[in-house]
């Protein structure tokens, strides 16, 4: 899941402007009708639908600079949550999509039953820019029956965000090698200094269970679902080792049992309830919003270590895809085509921290590291280019969020409050599991 | 009036012989009449009809689709699957998380619906006396009422925040530990029927003041002599004269009670994708309703759903009809008992 709050206003204005919609069945971006594609001089209105913290708003500037009789109305949505909804609920209606959606990849695996209601990108030429992407990136967008639906925009390799004066407080290493290098390992490492951490301080290691939980499931080979598609949960010895392993340092007291996109407003990042936290690419920009919102600033102390337990991972990362139902096919794909060419990715990875799915973006931000003024100067685009380094794809099944949010989530968030062993979680996690999923 | 000059020009003809003007002109009268009477008979149906069409474009159709729906397999990407017949029926009741959905509504209907009512009782009655600026308190019970729920549910998540919420902080002043209003069942369902209650109060304190109103003054002021108190009189004389409009505020409340949704919505957002708490806590009937059609895209279950909340709302809409026709029988029963009474003691004294 790719999800972040500004403030939780904006967000809930937002979530209500999605219920809206469910509630009415209504649809609200429709394409302008009359325009010719190509517009010879013709005023062309593009709609775009994104979610979170997506950094796109000076490319469009930038690109209806660039092509004055193109007009892009934007919308974006709140929380991926929010947006998954919406665009599901559109589908289904079969009408009301913008132009241009995003899609995440935690959803992609429903999606791709009802891949032939998107533009097959290939007849827009997207084969010839195939190389551009990290290959497991162009992978993903790729139907069974080889049609290529979305351009990658960008990819989430995790990394771990930690906050340095908690770490000295603690007499443990605080800065960024000394962090990388204490938690070289597998999760028994990370979980180990997050006991040592505990008994110092008598605080808590990370916020909640659900995003560790969240990133040793994506970073096996397979994750909830097996690679050719069949359910991979019940009888999965190694996902059940996992499961203990983070049961046992949660119930130990190392999970600060926050409400995960609240972080009690902002609050807990900055009076020390933590001291790590899981950060894929577009986490920092959701870090750095919520910290502020909490009345924390770059003197709060949170960094960005080179280094993730138990080897690369990989969480969310989106495609820009055009419905069937668009009137401006080619204007659209024309759009989307330049807002994921590397040079816009890199803009957009100075807007929001989000991480480019192109090679040579990469290459780029790994050979001119820019420091990060927030998290101590990190120089964050040149450690993401190294934790991208080895991520496998994980095939993602059409429940994959839902088991993720609703089969792990509610056992996992009764460990962060103690109401459960691990036995009874992992139970409770397969009775949902057969409730929810059939 | 045109059609005088044939007329005249036809009088030569010979009499007893109709002339074909005067037949015309018969017809043409035969036709404005049975138009007229068409009018009579058509036009009131007529002017009905836009709410009929309205409402069987808006109403009825998706009733009876929502049925055709609820008897197929739907998922809500694919659309229309197999015939499944009662099967969807089955599974939902069959579902611990249905039923747990009714005992929450039907939990969070009593929370709001009792205290609700009492607070509006007892307004009602204060705003009913000689009050200094009257309008002014009338108008500014109806106040919270103007805030949408979303906004209400705004408010109040953040006064029901479980870490630094304005609540726990005062309760957190007298040394209770704070609550866990989003975790525990009972605690959030207080915290969203406090939502509810915000938002009807005044709305309904305005319709029973209007009922009161009604209440004669001599029966208060011949009460007041005779030697009642305020609380007798209350009990004993307004109570009684307003049942009917209590039966009607609280039928409005339970249909409003059964299909709450807003505010349990955004309780809390993002937990578990908003449906209503990590653990369902205080999942409504409707919230699971929008999360089988929405979240787990199944239509076919959620058409299911709708369809037995339907029932349900319908069952308990029995009952509270059962139950006003039994006071207003009552009521005549009463009156014509005490009618006789007077009259017999009238016949007595005259004889």
């Amino acid at each position: 899941m790719r999800l972040s709050r500004a403030t939780s206003a904006a967000s809930i204005a937002a979530g209500t402007a999605v219920l809206a919609l469910v509630a009415s069945g209504c649809a609200t971006d429709t394409a302008t009708g009359p325009n010719e594609p190509g517009g010879n001089g013709k005023q062309i209105e593009l709609t775009i639908t994104t979610f979170g913290t997506f950094g796109y708003e000076a490319l469009y500037e930038e690109y209806m600079d660039l092509n004055p009789n193109v007009r892009i109305v934007a919308n974006n949505i709140d929380t991926g949550g929010n947006a998954r909804t919406d665009v599901f609920t559109k589908l289904g209606a079969g009408s009301g999509l913008s132009d241009i959606v995003a899609l995440e990849e935690g959803w992609l695996g429903s999606i791709m039953e009802v891949s032939d209601r998107f533009v097959d990108l290939r007849e827009y030429g997207i084969e010839d820019r195939g190389s551009d992407w990290v290959d497991w990136k162009y992978q993903q967008a790729t139907d069974p029956d080889g049609r290529v639906i979305g351009y990658g925009t960008d990819i989430g390799p995790e990394g771990i965000c930690f906050n340095g004066p908690l770490f000295e407080e603690a007499g443990l290493p605080s800065d960024r090698e000394g962090v990388a290098e204490l938690l070289d390992g597998g999760w028994d490492r990370y979980f180990e200094v997050g006991a040592d951490y505990l008994a110092e301080t008598g605080r808590a290691w990370y916020d909640h269970s659900g995003f560790v939980w969240n990133a040793m499931v994506n970073q096996l080979d397979e994750g909830y679902y097996t690679s050719s598609g069949e359910l991979n949960v019940e009888g999965n010895a190694e996902l059940r080792a996992r499961f203990d392993q983070l049961a046992e340092a949660t119930l130990s007291g190392q999970s600060a049992a926050q409400s995960a996109w609240d972080w009690n407003g902002g609050q807990s990042f900055v009076d020390g309830t933590f001291a790590t936290f899981i950060c894929p690419g577009w986490m920092l920009g959701v870090l750095q919003g919520n910290t502020e919102a909490g009345g924390g600033s770059a003197d709060t102390g949170w960094d960005f270590a080179d280094v993730f337990p138990g080897g690369a991972a990989n969480w969310g990362g989106a495609f820009l895809a055009i419905p069937e139902t668009s009137n401006n096919k080619e204007e659209a794909a024309k759009l989307a085509d330049w807002l994921t060419q590397p040079e816009q990715q890199i803009k957009q990875f100075e807007a929001a921290g989000t991480f480019p799915s192109t090679l040579e973006a990469q290459q780029e931000l790994a050979a001119n590291p820019i420091p990060n003024a927030f998290f101590n100067d990190a120089p964050v685009g040149e450690i993401l280019a190294g934790r991208a380094e080895g991520v496998i794809a994980q095939f993602k099944g059409p429940d994959d969020s839902l088991i993720q949010e609703n089969v792990f989530g509610p056992p996992l968030q009764a460990l962060d409050r103690g109401e459960m062993t691990a036995d009874e979680a992992w139970a409770e996690a397969l009775q949902l599991l057969n409730e929810l999923v059939d | 009036m045109t059609d005088t000059l044939p007329r005249t020009a036809a009088a030569g003809d010979a009499p007893g012989t109709p002339s074909p003007a005067d037949a015309n002109g018969r017809t043409r009268r035969r036709r404005r009449w049975s138009l007229s009477r068409l009018d009579m008979a058509a036009s009131p149906y007529l002017y009905i009809a836009p709410f009929f069409v309205l409402f069987a474009v808006t109403g009825l159709f998706p009733l009876v689709y929502t049925l055709v729906v609820s008897l197929h397999d739907w998922p809500l990407l694919q659309g229309q699957g197999d015939f499944v017949g009662l099967e969807n029926f089955a599974t939902v009741l069959g579902d611990r998380f249905f039923w747990n959905s009714i005992g929450n509504t039907l939990s969070i209907f009593l929370l709001s619906t009792i205290p609700q009512l009492a607070v509006a009782l007892v307004l009602a009655s204060i705003l009913d006396q000689h009050l200094k600026a009257r309008t002014f308190w009338r108008m500014s019970v109806l106040l919270p009422y103007v805030v949408t729920p979303v906004a209400v549910a705004l408010i109040f998540t953040n006064v029901f925040n479980e870490q630094s919420g304005l609540v726990n902080n005062l309760i957190g002043l007298v040394g209770i530990d704070p609550i866990q209003w989003k975790n525990d069942v009972l605690a959030s369902h207080v915290a969203i029927a406090t939502m509810v209650n915000w938002r009807w109060t005044g709305y309904n304190t305005l319709i029973l003041l209007a009922a009161m109103q009604a209440v004669p003054r001599d029966l208060h002021e011949s009460a007041a002599i005779d030697g009642a108190g305020a609380a007798r009189r209350f009990f004993s004389i307004t109570i009684p004269s307003i049942r009917p409009t209590v039966i009607f505020v609280i039928i409005t409340a339970t249909i409003g009670g059964l299909q709450i949704f807003a505010e349990p919505r955004l309780f809390d957002v993002s937990n578990a994708g908003g449906i209503g708490g990590s653990q369902r806590q205080f999942q409504t009937t409707v919230l699971y309703l929008w999360e089988m059609a929405f979240f787990r895209g199944d239509f076919g279950r959620a058409a299911a759903i709708a369809w037995l909340l339907f029932l349900l709302i319908v069952a308990i809409g029995l009952v509270n009809f059962a139950i006003s026709r039994r006071i207003a029988s009552v009521e005549t029963a009463r009156i014509s008992r005490r009618a006789q009474r007077r009259l017999a003691a009238h016949q007595g004294g005259t004889r």
